[in-house]
């Protein structure tokens, strides 16, 4: 175990429609959303140029997708636990995230599902969220499906060994 | 809009029936140039803030996983091609890219991904890109211009598919403020 990793895990078994997600809030600096880039390889200067963007029509620099997607997965995982897989996520843009902006991160459960695949049952769970700023801005709507473990396993759940 | 320069990539210009012509090609398998790495996965998660042990804890990875995992939402990374090559080899810029068209920038609208496999360190991804649409022009508050429609497969090194993405870009030209 290792200090400050999360291992807390959750169960398919324990999860309601309607369940909440923990609210995350996060602070984009600067030197965050430059750090998208030498993280990511996407060296669009939108992302790093606040010139470029301003030419744009935009205030200054905003977060790339990558980083939009990586915080969703992040609120997502911080519910679901690291033995969650993500199966799917959709992401639609509908405002961006600048520099000096707080991302905003909440969801809730829509509903849970087993399915078999391969043989085996996968325990899903569907899930809505919204990636948000500090005025109060929807910046992406999110749908995404992730696979959690369940209590009682009716199959070897982990395909890919 | 001169001071609008390069989007620092080499983006194809042209009309809106060139961009139709190509609807349908699909790229032939590019291979990323970088295996998924410890590295550049922990700095991505440190970036993101994300605590998910799957990136942090080697032990606890290699019982779950198999070995550290890379973060799902990297799954374009591994494909990017590296800026610089001894020699001068020039980088094949991503389809969104070198469909032609007449907007000078762009913003990503919407991205949907579908995982099947973890991409675990030490994998080395390929893709596949094809051009599934390009829209009318259409007039939005940042602009006018064309949606474009690409869908990716990626596969493992040993053929084995982990991902397909379907993502939508706006091309246009900035409205004037």
């Amino acid at each position: 175990m290792i200090e400050g990793v999360d291992y807390n895990q959750r169960f398919f078994e324990d999860v309601e429609p309607g369940d909440e997600l923990p609210r995350v809030d996060d602070d984009i600096t600067y030197r965050r959303v430059i750090m998208n880039p030498a993280t990511t390889w996407d060296y669009f200067p939108g992302h790093h140029d606040p010139e470029y963007a301003r030419a744009q029509g935009q205030p200054t620099i905003y977060v790339n997708t990558m980083h939009v997607l990586g915080f969703a997965d992040r609120v997502v995982s911080e519910w679901a636990g690291p033995r969650s897989f993500l199966v799917r996520r959709k992401v639609s843009t509908l405002k961006s995230v600048y520099a000096g902006d707080t991302m905003v991160g909440t969801g809730h459960v829509v509903g849970t599902r087993r399915e078999e695949q391969d043989g085996y049952i996968r325990h899903l769970v569907d899930l809505e969220l919204t990636v948000g700023n500090q005025h109060g801005d929807r910046c992406a709507a999110v749908t995404a499906t992730v696979a959690l473990p369940a209590r009682q396993e009716t199959g070897r759940s982990r395909l890919w060994w | 809009m001169s001071e609008l320069g390069s989007t620092g990539y080499d983006i194809a210009v042209g009309t809106y029936e060139d961009a139709l012509s190509m609807v349908g090609y699909t790229t032939p398998v590019r291979f990323g140039e970088i295996p998924v790495n410890i590295a550049m996965v922990r700095y991505f998660a440190a970036m993101v803030r994300d605590a998910n042990a799957g990136y942090w804890d080697e032990d606890f990875a290699a019982r779950e996983w198999g070995g550290c995992i890379s973060p799902p939402a990297m799954l374009m990374t591994w494909v990017i091609p590296i800026e610089w090559k001894p020699g001068g080899a020039l980088p094949m810029p991503l389809l969104t890219a070198r469909v032609p068209l007449p907007g000078t920038t762009f913003v990503n609208a919407s991205n949907e991904t579908e995982f099947f496999r973890p991409i675990r360190v030490g994998d080395i991804l390929n893709v596949t890109e094809e051009l599934v649409e390009v829209s009318a022009q259409k007039r939005t508050a940042i602009g006018s211009g064309h949606f474009v429609t690409t869908c990716s497969t990626f596969r493992r090194h040993d053929g084995t598919l982990v991902a397909r993405m379907t993502n939508v870009l706006f091309r246009f030209d900035p409205e004037a403020a």
